[in-house]
């Protein structure tokens, strides 16, 4: 039949559509500002073997969870019967498929038709809390596992349609916000349940045949549009290094390695060399360590179609167990994206020499996680702000880099207006200006990171920060400069002034204030080459400072 | 005596006129008329004299001239704008720039954001600081402003925009920044963002107030070469502009604030679909407005069209665009009309739009040299369009060139052109049905509820199969359909939209400060009215407000239970309305408390509207009206000898069913087997659809 191909087509949109609309149903449906405000969640569909057909992604750092939580799902699953119809299965270990850290929590919905499994429905969120020794479950500090919350591994949280009560008794008595939590659960499961409706519906409209011949096709089709890339891809070997300073307890530095061997065919990313995992909770598991491959294989194939399974089908990603990007239980890993983002990084400063239209040089590289905490000064009540940090991106051939940005791990991900800001905490922000330090200077000029001053205008104020890059620098292309670095600071009333790369809970006082600057980005080509106009341009700009003109441009009046 | 009231529209292509008599003695209005003529760009008030002169209409004869302009909108794509430069808060330059710190393109690894509309060199600082509560904390230093007006002079700066921290709370240091502007430098345009809005997000606010700073003497030069013409021709009736909200402005308010018409044109539309939803008891409607190069969808709950401020242009999945914080009707957009063109990807899918024919070359059919294929050509290919009466008659089909656009693709996908044409439409017809989900499903609506209404070029050809997917049971394809929206510009109210950000617990406590909020913005429209000659008797009211629950960042817009506003406002229906709405929005309520954060007032001045006319019964039969058959493809309805009307000849009582077309000399209703077609008294068609499969 000749409508075929059409109808193909349309199941397939509608495949992806699912994920675009189960993404709004977690939006909808969800209790946490995490959830819906930095859209710290991912929700997909796979077909009956856990092969990824469509996704929505609120952050790139997602981009492995959902396909390698199923397969784990039906490896923990293996006999005929073991998954039935009615079942919704709950997953946050970190060193299985679709694992990062506690807070993030899988749901998994087969989808069946009549007997027969065809689908899964499946999706991933940040909740607000699960338990652990601090409050929001994400530690600086954490030694193990077990400090660091709830651990469910591949647990019936349905049976057949039955909630199991013991299971989320236990949950509700184990963490802070019991009414949250709980809530977030539900909206999994809710956002599971609108795309196993509509998967139903596709199978009632065009049969069950038509769909699954469907999901082949779209699997095959992502990795048709994947291999017209691969075809343009510069073929060779290409290696790079680069460290994490800090696990939170002070370890460190920890190197992570990458040979990125690419044929037309196939790309293989070998992070053999790399650290072995940290004491400390800076460690990410393999199925980060895949995620953050995907991320770079993504950018630089077919950033465009919609990812599906088929897209990653000619990657490899190899990494021994037991290091700092594959690390085994019991690690602690609730700051895994720290790891995770230097895994994409490291991937991309090797392959950035040979794609220079398409990859830019080093940028702020961390999340730049901020907590404070303290007592509002007009209500009393307890206020915790907790915020990712923007950056310079770096230089590429032919532009300078972005000035404040978030990190390549975020993506639709928000600042929070400096007027909503105020009316929430204790704090008045007195700046949100570009960080003139020097770096970043080349042919093409790194971006400028930022400067947030926090003045704290309650009794006391309590940081908490988290980054990398803290001594290491955004790296350059072509003969470019590096950028600068990540820091907190407490300018203290005393004049002092105290520097932070990772702190937990650090008081501040009444009056004090606290700085956070982020990195500026590297650059690309040599300073000398960059053209007049554009120094004269950027020192109109104030990009550049008369002096940096002078010193690192050469540029004189 | 005999006069005229006309509205007209500039488009990308066309501008639009349409107008009717009033006997001002009796106030019985004539029928309602349209032309179209050629935009003229630069020069667009000149298409717009032309239109009249080709509807022998002269200015002299008009006592009310409504005009949608795309004036700008265009200064702002095209960055055709003047030389802007920005007065922020001390520490704040760089906000502009900053922006929200978001990448929707995820995994471009080279991304680069839009750049600001002032460079980093024009946004220059003032020390001051207003605080969250709108309390002053540091007067704004006014001495540096001098030196500072002669950096922008020598710079050829044109408009300056103010923007201060926490101006929707306190607009003091705003007010004496260009109060003092004003004095040293009084040819300057300059803006204040509290002249803009009062909403609170400082980069949104201050992004909108440069971008109505940027097109602020373009805008004010357009509206006063206007006037000029039409007073020159002998006009001396009143004079509006249309605005984002769906509503009219007189020009002295649209120069104030000329961001405001930003979004001037898709409105009327859906304000006309919800006007002619009153009249005919249709509350609930989805509205679909295919046009040649995109398709419009919006959603009417209980006869309200909703206007909110979350607005962009530019914005894509892999760009972030530029808000705009304006009131403007919330619409989806998407790149699929009639001159939709079909295209293979590398990997070998199908694909129709975003990229169009336009209406030069236009789709292949005619003849103007358009290679490719759109849907249009594939419509007229399935006997969906009638040959004979191709374009109204006015064009003869080019099969030739058909056939030449469509082989490319038949090659590639080893297809004949029937199946090529029933396929292209049906993707074109997905991409609709995903638009549509997003305004229905995907905000808690369930289509069931509702009725499909159809207008434009295209919306009728495609109405009913969009409604079989969407299981909504009605459609409704309005009298002159084709030039529905350009009707719709005749049915609009002068309005204002008063929004002010003042976040407060809702408790009984705070309930006089509800009614002291809503009091001041009432003084305000009503001096802003009075200011325009238009006396407080004529202004109606409506109140809503945005809220939340404590902790939340969403908000959900409610309508409030005030009649009267110096009555007590009532707290418990309020909250129960908010618990209602978030409901339906986002599935579930809270026991938490719940928070008032922006306050919105309406201020309406309703206009006189031209009557629905009665289509006349001359007791015609159904068989006078049919026109030669033909076999039309439907799809998976299959290959039929359809039935064929004469649209104009239909009379109000007749009923058909499928298969069908009702063919009008711009419009084309296709209707599949089995549903029923009934023609109201005002020659309305309504499609009950069976959706039994």
């Amino acid at each position: 039949m000749t409508t075929d191909v059409f109808t193909m087509e349309i199941i397939k949109d509608a495949l992806v559509a699912i994920g675009e609309e189960m993404f709004s149903a977690v939006i909808r449906t969800s209790m946490s500002p995490i959830i819906y405000e930095t859209t710290d969640f991912a929700v997909g569909v796979t077909d009956a073997k856990g092969n990824l057909l469509g996704q929505g992604n609120g952050v790139t750092a997602f981009l492995a969870t959902l396909d390698t939580a199923v397969q784990s799902v039906l490896e923990h699953y293996p006999a005929e019967g073991d998954i039935r119809p009615g079942d919704v299965i709950i997953t946050n270990s970190p060193y299985a498929g679709g694992g990062t850290h506690l807070s993030d929590v899988v749901i998994v919905l087969p989808v069946f038709y009549a007997d027969e499994l065809i689908a899964f429905t499946v999706n991933k969120a940040h909740w607000t809390e699960v338990g652990g020794a601090q409050p929001g479950s994400v530690s600086t500090e954490a030694t193990e596992i077990y400090q660091e919350g709830l651990h469910f591994r591949f647990l019936k949280l349905y049976e057949e349609g039955r909630l199991n009560r013991s299971l989320v008794q236990l949950i509700r008595d184990n963490v802070r916000l019991p009414d949250s939590t709980i809530g977030d659960m539900h909206a999994g499961v809710a956002a599971a349940r609108v795309g196993g409706r509509r998967i139903l519906e596709l199978v009632n409209k065009y049969g069950c045949g038509e769909l699954v011949s469907a999901m082949d096709s779209l699997l095959a089709y992502g990795e048709r549009m994947t291999l017209v890339e691969m075809a343009k891809l510069p073929h060779g070997v290409y290696e790079a290094a680069d460290v994490v300073e800090d696990d939170g307890l002070g370890n460190g530095p920890f190197t992570i390695k990458v040979k990125v061997s690419v044929n037309s065919e196939k790309m293989i990313a070998d992070f053999s060399g790399t650290s072995c995992q940290a004491p400390g909770p800076v460690n990410c598991s393999y199925t980060g360590l895949v995620t953050g491959a995907r991320c770079l294989f993504k950018a630089v194939t077919n950033p465009d179609i919609p990812a599906n399974g088929g897209c990653f089908r000619p990657l490899e990603v190899v990494c021994p167990n037991g290091t700092l990007i594959s690390a085994c239980s019991p690690a602690p890993v609730s700051l895994y994206y720290e790891s995770l983002i230097a895994a994409i990084d490291v991937m991309w400063k090797a392959l950035a020499p040979v794609l220079p239209h398409c990859l830019s040089a080093g940028h702020q590289r961390s999340v730049g996680a901020t907590f404070i905490s303290g007592a509002h000064p007009e209500t009393g009540d307890l206020y915790v702000m907790g915020e990712p940090l923007v950056g310079g991106w770096g230089a590429s051939l032919g532009l300078d880099g972005d000035n404040g940005q978030f990190c390549c791990g975020n993506g639709e991900t928000y600042n929070i207006p400096v007027e909503l800001f105020e009316s929430r905490y204790g704090l008045r922000v007195e700046q949100y200006a570009f960080n003139m330090e020097g770096g970043g200077a080349g042919q093409f000029r790194g971006g400028r990171g930022v400067i947030t001053d926090y003045r704290v205008i309650s009794d006391e104020a309590f940081l908490t920060y988290a980054a990398s890059r803290t001594e290491s620098r955004p790296w350059s292309l072509a003969g470019g400069s590096e950028g600068s670095t990540n820091y907190a600071q407490i300018l203290r009333a005393d004049g002092r002034v105290e520097r932070f790369g990772m702190c937990t809970t650090v008081r501040a006082e009444k009056g004090e204030l606290i700085r956070l600057t982020t990195a500026n980005g590297g650059g690309y080509g040599s300073a000398e080459a960059r053209e007049l106009d554009a120094i004269e341009q950027d020192l109109l700009n104030g990009y550049v400072t008369p002096e940096q003109a002078r010193r690192e441009y050469g540029f004189a009046r | 005596m005999t006069t005229f009231r006309a509205a007209s529209d500039v488009g990308g292509t066309f501008t639009d006129l349409v107008y009717y008599s009033v006997d001002e003695e009796t106030a019985a209005c004539g029928p309602v008329n349209a032309t179209k003529t050629d935009t003229t760009p630069p020069n667009f008030e000149r298409g717009v004299i032309n239109s009249m002169r080709k509807a022998s209409l002269s200015p002299a004869d008009l006592s009310f001239f409504a005009h949608g302009t795309t004036v700008v909108i265009n200064a702002l794509t095209e960055k055709k704008g003047v030389k802007t430069a920005l007065v922020t808060t001390k520490g704040f330059r760089d906000v502009l720039e900053i922006a929200r710190g978001n990448r929707p393109d995820l995994f471009n690894f080279n991304f680069r954001k839009p750049k600001p509309f002032v460079e980093r060199y024009l946004r220059a600082e003032l020390d001051e600081r207003v605080g969250y509560q709108g309390e002053l904390l540091r007067g704004v230093d006014l001495e540096p402003l001098p030196k500072l007006l002669d950096y922008f002079r020598s710079h050829q700066v044109e408009a300056i925009a103010v923007c201060f921290l926490h101006s929707y709370a306190s607009t003091e240091n705003e007010r004496l920044v260009v109060e003092r502007i004003k004095q040293l430098w009084p040819e300057v345009s300059v803006l204040a963002s509290h002249e803009i809005s009062r909403e609170w997000r400082e980069y949104e606010r201050t992004n909108t107030t440069v971008l109505a700073a940027y097109v602020h003497p373009i805008a004010n030069r357009y509206i006063d070469s206007l006037e000029k013409q039409l007073h020159a021709s002998g006009f001396r009736g009143k004079a509006f502009m249309m605005q984002s909200n769906g509503g009219i402005a007189t020009v002295q308010a649209a120069k104030a604030n000329p961001i405001a018409m930003v979004e001037s044109g898709p409105a009327s539309g859906i304000f006309a679909a919800a006007y002619l939803g009153k009249v005919i008891g249709e509350k609930n409607l989805i509205v679909l407005d295919i046009g040649g190069t995109t398709a419009k969808c919006a959603l009417i709950e209980d006869g309200e069209v909703k206007v909110g401020t979350d607005y962009y242009i530019g914005k894509t999945r892999k760009n972030p665009g530029y808000p705009i914080q304006t009131p403007v009707t919330e619409i989806v957009e998407i790149g699929n009309g009639g001159g939709s063109i079909a295209w293979v990807d590398k990997g070998g899918k199908l694909h129709v739009g975003p990229q169009s024919a336009g209406a030069d070359p236009g789709p292949a059919a005619y003849g103007k040299g358009g290679e490719e294929p759109t849907s249009t050509d594939a419509n007229l290919a399935l006997g969906r369009i009638d040959p004979n009466s191709f374009v109204g008659g006015e064009i003869e089909p080019d099969w030739g060139a058909v056939d030449r656009a469509f082989k490319p693709l038949r090659d590639r996908l080893g297809i004949d052109r029937e199946a090529l044409a029933r396929g292209v439409i049906r993707i074109a017809n997905a991409n609709m049905t995903n638009a549509l989900r997003l305004v229905s499903t995907n905000k808690g609506y369930d289509p069931r509820d509702f009725a499909l209404i159809a207008f434009g070029g295209g919306g009728a050809m495609h109405a009913v199969a969009l409604a079989e997917e969407l299981k909504v049971p009605r459609v409704i394809v309005p009298v002159n359909s084709a030039v529905f929206s350009a009707w719709g510009m005749l049915l609009t109210d002068l309005r204002r939209d008063y929004l002010q950000t003042r976040p407060m617990p809702l408790g009984p406590a705070n309930a006089p400060t509800v009614t002291d909020t809503f009091g001041s913005m009432i003084a305000q429209a009503n001096k802003d009215y009075a200011d325009e000659g238009i006396a407080a008797s004529q202004i109606t009211f409506e109140y809503h407000a945005d809220m939340r629950y404590q902790g939340q960042e969403h908000t959900v817009k409610i309508a409030l239970p005030i009649r009267r506003p110096e009555e007590p406002f009532e707290v418990d229906e309020s909250i129960a309305r908010f618990h209602d709405a978030h409901e339906q929005r986002y599935t579930y309520r809270l026991d938490t408390g719940v928070q008032l954060v922006n306050f919105h007032l309406v201020a309406v001045v309703s206009v006189p509207k031209p009557q629905l006319l009665p289509k006349p019964v001359t007791g015609r039969t159904l068989a006078q009206t049919s026109l030669p058959g033909r076999k039309v493809d439907f799809d998976k309805h299959g290959i039929h000898e359809a039935a064929i009307y004469d649209g104009l000849a239909l009379e109000p009582g007749m009923t058909f069913k499928g298969p069908a077309v009702v063919q009008e000399p711009a419009v084309t209703l296709v209707v599949a087997p089995k549903h029923e077609v009934s023609v109201d008294g005002y020659g309305n068609y309504h499609v009950a659809i069976s959706l039994e499969d």
